[in-house]
């Protein structure tokens, strides 16, 4: 067994599409994140105003004098810091960005010309306790991994569609007629295929995140999601979750992605009679969830956010809110994905076993 | 070991590609000879159980090999028509694939990949990505993985298509050694690679198999029906097409030898001379399209 899974994983692996996959998403992820960098911007308000590592720079040294728990306090400190300076032209001071910390406080405490709106923190946040501090670059972080990670899945997909459907080019033949050909290496197919799914989704994630840990340090994971700038729809999840917490559900749900559509996709390469074929299908399969015109108010929508495509833009699945008690809606992903895989599993082998040779 | 089928037929559509079969196959080696289409591969993918039959069954000592399985493919090794492989992967380690499929261990696996090549003549080669091979090479690497596992029933589909004289030889030799106590099965066109290796002949015609028995018997059916007869080699071409004619052969006193198939003396000069298995085959086979058109050709 270990050998064939070993022969499998060869087999991924040398395929151009695996190797293409990798470096693709590796270089995405490195120039994502650097141009995420690169163009950040921060005013101080008062004299200190700079783009890239300057602004990372400043948006942390502003979050250095407010950081902690949000207070009655610091919301009056900080509307007296940010006032605007410049004149609005009539747009609502909630869109106003000077640096990350004024936008996440606008978002919550400005009326629209950049006074405060009279709201206490336990208005706005009820008994939350909310940490305020530099959650600009992991958020942003967050943002890109969203990306790569769709791209993540649908590579998995793309790399382990071949898994059965290549073998119908005529190597079937040889493999139906050996011993453990309708068993082991089905086996070791579905073993091999997952791995290098889940190794993808695990290098795209590591990088990411490390790469993030390197330009913004860890001190913004421990502050709330919900303290989050205009342009964040992280802030639409209904859970006081740090930024932290926000990246671990986004990274398990990346995996139960990848996981889910790698089962599906073993299930249409072993129906489908060749690899193009088996391709195209787990491609369609994987992207029309998106491209169903249901409201996210609609029952149906709550049903579609379990497909592996909103496991890995995760924000939807994650706004769903509670099933009962503590258990979040986005906690159902895990049995959906393996609901998915041990399909795929049970359907691959079935139909390679059963395939007749032409 | 007895191999048998009962009433197996498989069905493309309208189209019988085997029919109603009924054959018992013990230890030895059988040529099985047919016209293009007559049904060989699709008789040996049934045998290799690739495809399920229409009706009837293949038993293996009396237990029906579906129901055998993985027992049965244990014992089996098969060369497809059209052999297919990796192209990026070298000749020993495709062989230690397919090795691992066949539940060979590790030290094992090793020891039969490199006799086998050594056998097949691609020990030089085995380090060598099979992607660079020519078509015979394969063929023969093909051959190579379907001994790997010792196996007691072995099926070659074909297995001689692209090997020079001197590989044909060598694949003749390492069957003919090889076949002791087990039952060996091999589809041809082409009658003289089976003649001296099979010990049984099997015909197959439109998914039947018209004749059976061993290769320097059966020939005698036709006693007295093979005619040779010598014709200026300007008249040659016409001779030909009027009569069922196995071989040409041209003298070099501007005359032409044909071989003639027919029932009665075809012409004055005709000297009746003994059948060989080829004739044999033309006899079959001369009703058949596919021959008809590559006889007249
Ligand atoms: N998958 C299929 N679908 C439909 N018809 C088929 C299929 N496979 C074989 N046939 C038909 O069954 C008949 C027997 O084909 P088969 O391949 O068994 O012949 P063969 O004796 O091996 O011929 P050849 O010498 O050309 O290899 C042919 O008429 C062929 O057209
Ligand atoms: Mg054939």
């Amino acid at each position: 067994m270990k050998k064939l899974i070993q022969f499998e994983l060869r087999k991924l692996c040398a395929a151009r599409l695996t190797q293409a996959a990798f470096l693709t998403l590796l270089l995405l992820s490195a120039l994502l994140g650097f141009s995420t960098y690169q163009n950040m911007y921060a005013f101080d308000g008062n004299s200190r105003e700079g783009t890239g590592r300057a602004a990372v720079e400043i948006d942390q040294s502003i979050a250095e004098n407010y950081g902690g728990l949000l207070t009655d306090e610091k919301v009056r400190r900080m509307m007296e810091a940010f006032q605007p300076t410049q004149d609005l032209h009539g747009m609502h001071a909630a869109y106003l960005y000077q640096n990350a910390l004024q936008s996440a406080l606008f978002c919550n405490f400005s009326d629209s010309n950049g006074n405060w709106n009279g709201l206490s923190v336990s208005d706005v946040f009820g008994t939350e306790e909310i940490q305020i501090g530099y959650t600009y670059g992991w958020l942003k972080t967050s943002q890109n991994m969203v990306k790569l990670l769709i791209l993540s899945s649908f590579a998995a997909a793309m790399i382990t569609a071949p898994i059965f459907s290549g073998e119908y080019e005529g190597v079937d033949q040889i493999i139906l007629t050996s011993r453990y050909g309708k068993t082991k290496c089905s086996t070791a197919k579905v073993i091999a295929g997952s791995f290098t799914a889940l190794f993808l989704t695990t290098v795209v994630s590591a990088v990411n995140l490390i790469y993030a840990f390197v330009l913004y340090g860890s001190s913004g994971l421990g502050c709330s999601i919900l303290f989050a700038p205009a342009d964040f729809s992280e802030a639409y999840i209904p859970f006081n979750l740090t930024c932290g917490t926000l990246l671990q559900y986004q990274i398990l749900l990346a995996f139960t992605g990848t996981l889910g559509i790698t089962g599906i996709t073993f299930a249409l390469s072993a129906v489908c009679k060749n690899p193009m074929l088996s391709l195209a299908a787990s491609a369609a399969v994987y992207f029309f969830p998106v491209m169903l015109p249901v409201p996210e108010t609609s029952p149906l929508f709550k049903f579609l956010t379990l497909l592996p495509i909103y496991h890995a833009q995760f924000v939807s699945l994650m706004s769903i809110g509670q099933c009962s008690g503590s258990v979040l809606y986005a906690q159902l992903a895990v049995p959906a994905a393996l609901l998915l895989m041990g399909a795929g599993i049970f359907i691959s082998r079935r139909v390679f076993a059963k395939h007749q040779v032409s | 070991m007895e191999l048998k089928t009962t009433g197996l037929t498989k069905k493309f559509g309208s189209k019988i590609a085997v029919n109603h079969l009924n054959i018992t196959l013990s230890n030895g080696v059988y040529g099985l000879l047919g016209a293009n289409g007559a049904g060989k591969t699709t008789l040996i993918r049934l045998l290799c159980s690739l495809q399920a039959p229409t009706s009837g069954k293949i038993v293996l000592n009396g237990k029906d090999i579906i129901a055998l399985d993985e027992t049965y493919r244990h014992l089996l090794g098969y060369l497809p028509q059209h052999f297919r492989c990796y192209p990026d992967f070298t000749a020993f380690d495709f062989l230690l694939y397919v090795s691992a499929l066949k539940g060979l261990s590790e030290k094992n696996a090793k020891k039969r990949a490199s006799a086998l090549l050594e056998a097949v003549g691609l020990s030089a080669e085995s380090r060598h990505k099979i992607k660079t091979f020519s078509g015979g090479m394969k063929q023969r690497l093909g051959v190579a993985q379907a001994m790997l596992n010792n196996p007691h029933i072995l099926i070659l589909d074909e297995p001689t298509a692209g090997l020079d004289p001197k590989e044909r030889i060598r694949f003749r030799n390492l069957i003919s050694a090889f076949a002791q106590n087990r039952i060996v099965i091999l589809s041809t066109h082409i009658v003289s690679d089976v003649e001296c290796i099979a010990e049984e002949i099997m015909m197959m015609k439109s998914g039947a198999i018209v004749r059976r028995g061993n290769p320097q018997e059966i020939p005698s059916e036709i006693d007295g029906q093979v005619w040779e007869c010598t014709v200026p080699t300007a008249h040659a071409k016409r001779y030909a097409a009027a009569f069922h004619t196995s071989n040409l052969r041209n003298t070099d006193r501007g005359e032409t030898v044909l071989r003639i198939l027919s029932d009665h003396p075809p012409m004055e000069n005709a000297v009746c001379v003994p059948p060989n298995l080829e004739d044999l085959y033309l006899f079959y086979f001369k009703g058949d399209p596919q021959s008809e058109k590559a006889h007249s050709i």
